[in-house]
């Protein structure tokens, strides 16, 4: 397997996990927005949900920058 | 197919299992896979006629899957929770335990957070849970904080390992586009060590409240309700220091295990057993108080219902659980580990196997007799599980064996590089920590004893 | 409007015409014997059986225990898709097509009124001619409990609306409240002064199960005298 195919499958990977955080979060929103109109008691699951997003989100930021870290870290004659 | 080449590698024993597999391992996970395979029929089976084939009834209705659901979810703990602590006390003697602890994690959620699923009356309609699902409900809690928790551990347990892989592909062990894909470009460069660094330094910060929430949010599955013994506010914490406990025992059981297997014996060394041995006793003594703490209450307070969940747990149908849960979970790990002379390998492994049963069974004392003994005059409940349901639990445990397995068999179980890291740089490390704990030289007075 | 149900225990004999009626009217599933004694009898209708003191001071008391359609239910507040949920006349409905079988109502509930369908509900040829087609018959997996015979309300609405006129307090009772021989249970509008259940609602007899959890359950007692 040549490293140019590595490559793209390494970014597709990434790029699959921001969008299935992504999916995460819209799916937390989305269900907020469903508990406001069913007239749930919105409080402690709001709290939740708006601590679980930024959790996601911090862990595909930091293996971002890992990978684009370790890209840029390499040696200059790769 | 060839053989990779052993390249002599001053750490070659972490890299055999995987250069080196044997043959034993391809029967050991035959037989896994034919128990799972069966299991899977079980469940279909389940499936099909409905959940009439377990032993649950009214009014215990929720009996071993949610059992196991909690059981498991509570033997993550300590991976990532321990890594995590040990990293950020900077404890030296955790280096060849982290990845071991954190492969636990990542396995063990996976099987747990499935297990709601399979207790489901009608898992065909599991997407209502994201198309309808009320965030008021704690099991939608549930999913959140496993998900969170589940992607944080793989993501904790995936970044410390890129320089290993980056090892096994450059010694070209199969397949190579495995380790290729997995390493990220990783050259071992200054740089490249600082991103780690600071990546591993934020996660291992991140990952420890979610690890907490997680078997918090599970106990108020239970605390939630009105039902007596699981109204209490002693579960969130209660949970929590019970997963840690199981959780510190699975992975001594597991130490002791690939020790042998793979002939670890320079790597995990007495002193290893000898502190996480001593951690786990904390944690008996500690679950013994939490315990302690949590029956008292109920039984000083004397609620007719408390009580007659209370009598149920330690005189009646329940008993012989209860008193054989507070021996496993108190008194064999005191006996065992509070004496030097028994804190051996073998003492340690009885006593970590007495604690994961130990554990099992208090989890069977929260779940069952709460929903057996119901407020209204209703005949006690009987629960008696089915084959059907022991299947599954055998399936479950065959699905964490069949995954460390495989994950030692591409992946090294001790991290590699920061054995090296230890060798190379940890003595310097720690003399210079604890040469600036010592007080500073004193500066020179003067005659009139002031600071020149 | 409120609906809800007042039981009169120095009536009620402990017949069990109500437990069968309901039983019925809303085509709960016959379970084997061998299931029944697990535990997994279907009762929408319950009959409680305390017993108190001991031979020869013995004294059975027989309690009709339907759903308490609490105003502040623990099963609504658990459920993690919205399969069961409190209605604007206080009503608690199941939504059958939308549960789960997570049973967690189930665990929730103090009063233990709900069932589950742990195979797929059959009849026997003979009673399955009985079935009533103004209740859904339920599939396996989900769960289920006393509904205040909601089928006979909505056909009661439809009934007042095409004559142009409100619900009036004998347009439709329960099949427990129907069936009873002794007339100890009363059905109707907690909230309508004209209702019978109302002004029995505020007996100095009326009582109600597990008061203290805070349910509000709007199924009221009247103890007995004696």
């Amino acid at each position: 397997m040549n490293t140019k195919l590595i490559n793209r499958l390494q970014v597709l990977s990434i790029s699959l996990i921001w969008l299935l955080f992504t999916g995460i979060a819209v799916w937390i929103l989305n269900l907020i927005r469903e508990s406001l109109r069913l007239h749930d008691s919105p409080d402690a699951s709001l709290g939740i949900s708006l601590v679980a997003i930024p959790v996601f989100f911090t862990l595909s930021s930091v293996l971002t920058y890992v990978f684009i870290g370790l890209r840029k870290g390499r040696k200059k004659d790769v | 197919m060839e053989k990779a080449a052993a390249a002599p590698h001053p750490d070659y024993d972490l890299l055999r299992p995987i250069e080196n597999p044997g043959k034993s391992f391809y029967y050991i996970v035959a037989v896994l896979l034919v128990i799972i395979l069966y299991t899977g029929f079980v469940y279909i089976r389940q499936v099909y006629y409905g959940l009439g084939v377990t032993g649950m009834a009214q009014p215990v209705t929720w009996g071993f899957y949610i059992i196991n659901f909690v059981f498991f979810i509570g033997i993550s703990h300590a991976g990532t929770l321990i890594s995590a602590i040990l990293r950020l006390s900077k404890a030296e003697w955790r280096r060849p335990i982290t990845r071991m602890a954190e492969v636990i994690t990542a396995i063990v959620l996976a099987i747990g957070g499935l297990h709601p699923i399979l207790d489901l009356g009608r898992p065909d309609r599991m997407t209502h849970l994201f198309y309808n699902g009320r965030l008021q409900s704690p099991l939608l809690w549930d999913i959140v904080s496993i998900t969170a928790y589940f992607t944080a551990s793989t993501v904790y347990l995936f970044i410390p390992m890129i320089p290993d892989i980056a090892i096994l592909r450059d010694r070209g062990v199969k397949p190579r586009w495995l380790y290729e894909f997995l390493s990220w470009g990783w050259q071992g460069t200054e740089q490249q060590h600082k991103v780690l660094d600071r990546a591993m330094n934020i996660l291992m910060v991140v990952v420890i409240p979610i690890a907490i929430s997680v078997h918090t949010i599970i106990s108020y599955i239970f605390a939630m309700t009105v039902q007596p013994g699981w109204h209490s506010t002693i579960f969130g914490p209660y949970f929590v220091v019970g997963a840690i406990f199981s959780g510190i025992a699975a992975i001594l059981v597991l130490m002791i295990v690939f020790r042998k297997v793979f002939h670890l014996e320079r790597y995990l060394k007495l002193i290893h057993f000898n502190y996480l041995s001593v951690l786990l006793l904390v944690m008996s003594l500690l679950w013994f108080y939490f315990t302690f703490s949590e029956y008292l209450t109920g039984f000083y307070g004397h609620e007719p219902n408390e009580m007659r969940v209370f009598w149920y747990k330690f005189s009646g149908a329940y008993a012989p659980y209860f008193w054989t849960m507070v021996t496993c979970n108190f008194l064999v790990p005191l006996i065992l580990l509070s004496n030097r002379k028994t804190r051996t390998i073998p003492g340690i492994l009885i006593a970590s196997i007495s604690v994961i049963i130990g554990m099992w069974l208090e989890r069977l004392i929260i779940v069952v007799p709460s929903l057996a003994n119901p407020r209204l005059p209703y005949p006690t409940g009987v629960y008696i599980p089915s084959l059907t349901e022991w299947t599954m639990f055998l399936g479950g445990v065959s699905v964490f064996i069949l995954g460390y397995m495989m994950f030692a068999r591409f992946f090294p179980v001790i991290s590699i590089w920061e054995i090296q890291e230890g060798r190379q740089e940890s003595a310097k490390a720690v003399t210079e920590r604890i040469t600036s704990y010592m007080p500073d030289p004193q500066p020179r007075y003067t005659g009139s004893m002031e600071i020149e | 409007m409120k609906w809800g149900m007042v039981i009169d225990l120095q009536k009620c004999t402990g017949c069990g015409e109500c437990v069968a009626a309901c039983k019925l009217e809303n085509n709960v599933a016959i379970v084997e014997p061998k299931e029944s004694e697990m535990g997994r009898t279907m009762l929408w209708m319950d009959m409680l059986t305390v017993y108190e003191g001991e031979y020869p001071r013995l004294r059975v008391r027989q309690i009709p225990r339907p759903c308490m359609h609490c105003d502040h239910p623990p099963c609504t507040k658990v459920c993690p898709v919205r399969a069961t949920y409190k209605n604007e006349e206080g009503i608690v409905a199941q939504i059958y097509p939308q549960c789960i079988g997570c049973r967690y109502c189930m665990a929730a509930c103090p009063y233990t009124v709900k069932s589950f369908n742990w195979y797929k509900p059959e009849w026997a040829p003979g009673i399955r001619e009985t079935v009533n087609p103004d209740v859904s018959v339920r599939q396996v997996g989900v769960v289920e409990k006393c509904t205040f015979c909601v089928h006979r309300l909505q056909k009661a609405k439809e009934q007042a609306k095409s004559e142009g006129r409100n619900l009036r307090e004998g347009d439709f009772q329960t099949a427990c409240a129907g069936s009873c021989p002794a007339g100890a249970i009363v059905f109707g509008d907690l909230e309508n002064t004209s209702h019978r259940v109302n002004s029995l609602s505020h007996s100095p007899r009326a009582t109600r199960l597990l008061e203290d959890l805070g349910t509000e359950p709007k199924v009221i007692y009247l103890k007995e005298v004696d």
